[in-house]
């Protein structure tokens, strides 16, 4: 096991560099560069010069990425072309904390759903329940979030004044650690229900949808019938048997679906006013802010390549007959 | 137990108390301001955030835009407009808020023992004295025996101005300045070359004393007055410049003079300013707020939420909003619709078919409706708009019927859409295009929603008034949308009408017509060339006036002249279809009391904390 581990940490070290170079080679193929214009105001070729010299775009292509590879080897990517006065190692360090927690209660809040749905779904397979359970699923994969926020919003902070209307509930520059918030604070939790909830619900309709199908599969292999035949209680049978074995295809989606969902996302941080990561996904790409592109993109890539090596770990816990070696 | 409860109410209380009167205002930047940093600035919201923490030579009168004092109390001007005098007061000091007392200081500074005298009142002696490296001259106010108080001085605008121009700043802006003397040369040369320095030493501004700043230009112009209001003529501070590098402008790092001190600034999150205690009385603008808490929620339907719940004192209306806010009761109250200086257009590329026919591109910029597009589309009250620069513009000639009627409703002089709409279907035959037969247009357009409605509108509009033409809408992501109607761009890439909009960089036509369409110096992006059959002889008027307009001194002249560029651009050549000019669109509360400069001065905006208290059941 532990060398299946460090084989795929090492087959991580070539994709991670591929992933760099392509990055590389894409964001300098879109037209238009960080610095042709100010707002609308196409700027004189004097003033582009300057700015491409101070942030070496004057080099030739092969330094650059040279340059590219290093900082990206080093995690430092220097100044943001777009927030001059902050390097995307600050931005990074500040954002993804934030981001981090909204997409953990998110994703925790979707397996909180999601399984239970899925698993009452299957269980009472074709009856009221179920389809009721469908129908709440396909409602939260289809409705989008930007229309659930401001909803949520407008029925829970504004008409009822129950929760605040927007931003996160923690101070920024005081989380433990520079990266957890103060979980015994009101505050915090109060700030959190309403993004979190909006950004979990699509991902809770999916899980619970995989659940249920998975299960279903499931419950009609022999060893559950075996497990009923000998007399073991129905809920025992379904929880600790037959939930077990289904929750691979759930496991499966989860790390891509983690990496993705603590990275940030630009709609409920953008609805909710957080200063999360995920707007700079897309601003780096319209600002072509190269280095901030990078630092994104790097580190959305670890984080999938790590969930993805925790995911394949977790078969062998999941199903005991999977083994590695 | 009970005692020790007691205690801690009254040690809380105790803490709350000095807090309690303080007038705090909360208002939502829209968006994180990119830089704080003067010599960097180019957008709105830095520079409404730069506007409170540097005093410029002048401020901008919130009616008339001429200059006023500011720093400077008076300037002269020599009799060639060649030689700007600005004499500076001697009683403005560099802040810092100290996070570790938190609270606004003054800056200090050590002087050496050969610091020279240069004032001496009863209760102030001011000294001059270089700095450690002996380079810097500091002007400082003895504080006690030992220490020094930095003062604002020539020798920091002479850095500042200096620092923008030094291309290793690689300031965006710096351009503007290039009516000084030798700034061009310096702002464009190598940095490592070896006669740099010399270069940077050229450049017309000079301290000729502690408080008197003397810029030398290339030209007359007489729109320099508004430049040295511009952000990026201001007093920098070296000392902390030179400290921190790029991130001097964060908080407990940046050194200000104006209005309100940076207390915090949590990027993409939220700012804090405090009232700058140490701002001579008579430069603050007599408002009572001692804190700004700005947020910058990006999101306008979010900040409209928490304007409505009392959570922002100010605030924006979306524009699906828009229709309800104007028959509620309680919001059409608090909405105020005023002119702001931006104007939104259309371009014509002018060498490309069938727009490089002047009857073409006129028919087309008459059947734009634009008081219909206002009242069905934008919703804002926005003026329609005849020519290029709006009405606050020195040199505009907004709303005059003389030029382009057919753009102005009969209620403001024009023609109004009916005789437009005839007269543009008489020109479209006379080009040979009878009811549009055979006309084929591209209308591009950057991705956003408002501007694809405006431009669904357009195109119905034209398609309405040309059945048979055919108009197809491109629309490009930004960037890629710049670089497609920028020179560089072969002309068979090019759509035929390409939409932009242009905002004031300081109230002079010079920052309009001629930075934006002179085809020798400005964009152009119409590409008009004095060699075009019909109308060359108008494009090299409008380059000869708008260069001329750019050196004179006399206003009268220089109006009389941008009159006439504004009358050949929108009217004989027909470069851009003007459609309307912007306004500013706000939510007040009750309790806050605003004046409307178009870079806000929250230092002469009031609460009435009473009255919040009463209305919105809290303090």
């Amino acid at each position: 096991m532990i060398q299946y581990i460090i084989r795929r940490l090492l087959w991580a070290i070539p994709v991670l560099l591929a992933i760099m170079v392509v990055t590389f080679f894409l964001a300098r193929a879109i037209p238009g560069g960080p610095f042709d214009f100010a707002g609308e105001k196409q700027l004189p070729e004097s003033i582009r010069k300057n700015l491409e010299r101070k942030y070496g775009l004057d080099r030739p292509m092969y330094e650059q990425l040279g340059k590219w590879i290093w900082d990206g080897i080093r995690f430092d990517f220097g100044p943001s072309y777009a927030s001059r006065s902050q390097t995307v190692n600050d931005i990074l360090k500040r954002t993804f904390p934030i981001s981090f927690q909204l997409g953990f209660l998110a994703l925790l809040f979707a397996l909180l759903i999601g399984i239970p749905l899925g698993t009452i779904a299957a269980v009472k397979q074709n009856s009221p329940i179920d389809y009721g359970a469908t129908f709440l699923a396909i409602l939260g994969v289809s409705m989008p979030t930007m229309m659930i926020g401001p909803l949520l919003m407008w029925v829970f902070a504004i008409t009822l004044g129950w929760l605040p209307t927007a931003r996160w509930g923690t101070d920024y520059t005081q989380l433990y650690l520079g990266f957890f918030p103060n979980i015994f604070s009101a505050k915090f939790w109060l700030h959190a229900i309403l993004p979190a909830i909006t950004l979990g619900l699509a991902y809770s309709a999916s899980i619970a949808r995989l659940t249920r199908a998975s299960l279903l599969q499931v419950i009609r292999e022999d060893y559950i019938k075996t497990a009923y035949a000998k007399g073991l209680p129905a809920r025992r049978t379904i929880i600790v048997h037959g939930l077990r074995n289904s929750l691979i295809p759930v496991a499966t989606v989860l790390g891509p679906m983690f990496a993705g969902i603590v990275t940030g996302s630009l709609v409920v941080e953008q609805i909710f006013g957080i200063a999360g990561m995920g707007k700079y996904f897309v601003t780096a790409i319209t600002n072509r802010d190269y280095p901030m592109i990078m630092g994104s993109v790097l580190v959305y890539s670890v984080l999938l390549v790590a969930a993805n090596i925790v995911v394949d770990v977790s078969y062998a816990w999941l199903d005991p007959r999977i083994r590695y070696d | 137990m009970r005692l020790s409860k007691l205690a801690v109410v009254l040690l809380v209380s105790l803490m709350v108390w000095p807090v309690m009167g303080q007038v705090i205002m909360n208002r939502n930047l829209g968006t994180e301001p990119p830089s704080a940093d003067p010599a960097i600035s180019t957008d709105t919201t830095s520079i409404e955030i730069i506007e409170h923490m540097f005093l410029g030579l002048v401020d901008l009168d919130e009616v008339t835009m001429a200059p006023v004092p500011e720093l400077a109390t008076s300037w002269d001007v020599s009799e060639d407009g060649l030689t700007w005098t600005y004499h500076l007061r001697n009683d403005v000091y560099w802040v810092r808020y100290d996070t570790a007392v938190n609270r606004v200081l003054q800056e200090t500074a050590t002087l050496p023992d050969d610091a020279k005298l240069i004032l001496s009142e009863p209760a102030r002696e001011l000294f001059v004295g270089k700095d450690a490296d002996g380079n810097n001259y500091v002007v400082a106010q003895r504080a006690d025996a030992s220490g020094f108080f930095r003062l604002v001085s020539a020798y920091d605008v002479e850095y500042g101005v200096k620092r923008t121009l030094d291309p290793n700043t690689a300031s965006d802006y710096s351009y503007v300045l290039y009516i000084i003397q030798g700034a061009y040369e310096a702002n464009t040369a190598d940095p490592t070359s070896p006669d740099f320095p010399a270069l940077m030493d050229a450049i017309g501004v000079k301290a000729l004393d502690a408080f008197t700043v003397q810029f030398t230009l290339i030209a007359p112009a007489g729109y320099f007055g508004q430049i040295a209001s511009m952000w990026i003529a201001r007093p920098q501070p070296k000392w902390a410049i030179d400290a921190y590098g790029d991130s001097w402008t964060e908080p407990g790092n940046i050194v200000t003079n104006g209005s309100y001190a940076m207390k915090s600034w949590i990027h993409n999150d939220s700012m804090v300013f405090v009232r700058n205690p140490y701002l001579p009385d008579d430069l603050w603008g007599g408002g009572n707020i001692d804190e700004v808490h700005c947020v910058m929620i990006v999101e306008e339907s979010t900040a409209f939420a928490m304007y409505l719940n009392n959570e922002l004192d100010t605030g924006g209306v979306p524009l699906s909003e828009m229709d309800r806010v104007k028959v509620d009761p309680v919001l059409s109250k608090e909405l105020t619709i005023r002119p702001f200086p931006c104007t939104y257009y259309y371009g014509f590329i002018t060498t490309k078919a069938p727009t490089n026919d002047v009857r073409v591109r006129k028919a087309l910029s008459m059947t734009i409706d634009r008081q219909t597009l206002i009242d069905q589309v934008t919703k804002g009250e926005q003026l329609p708009a005849n020519t290029f620069a709006g009405g606050s513009i020195f040199g505009n000639a907004a709303l005059d019927p003389r030029i382009a009627p057919w753009a102005l409703p009969e209620k403001l002089g024009g023609w109004g859409y009916d005789k437009a709409l005839t007269e543009a279907q008489k020109l479209m035959a006379e080009a040979g295009y009878p009811d549009g037969a055979g006309l084929e247009i591209i209308l591009m357009h950057n991705s956003g929603q408002g501007h694809a409605v405006i431009a669904q509108a357009v195109q119905a509009m034209w398609a309405k008034a040309f059945p048979k033409a055919r108009f197809t809408i491109e629309v490009q992501e930004w960037k890629v949308y710049l670089t497609t109607i920028s020179k560089e761009t072969p002309v068979e890439n090019m759509p035929n009408v390409y939409r932009l909009g242009w905002c004031q960089d300081y109230p002079d036509q010079n920052n309009w017509v001629h930075e934006v369409f002179n085809p020798t110096y400005g964009n152009n992006d119409p590409r008009m060339s004095p060699d075009d059959p019909q109308v060359g002889a108008a494009v090299a008027e409008f380059d000869r006036l708008t260069t001329l307009a750019g050196r004179l001194s006399d206003p009268e002249e220089r109006q009389r002249l941008y009159f006439e560029a504004e009358r050949l651009l929108c009217d004989e050549i027909v470069a851009i279809a003007p459609i309307y000019y912007y306004t500013q669109i706000a939510l007040t509360k009750p309790w806050l009391t605003r004046h409307w400069h178009d870079t806000p001065h929250w230092d002469t905006w009031s609460i009435d904390a009473k009255l919040r208290a009463q209305m919105t059941g809290k303090g």
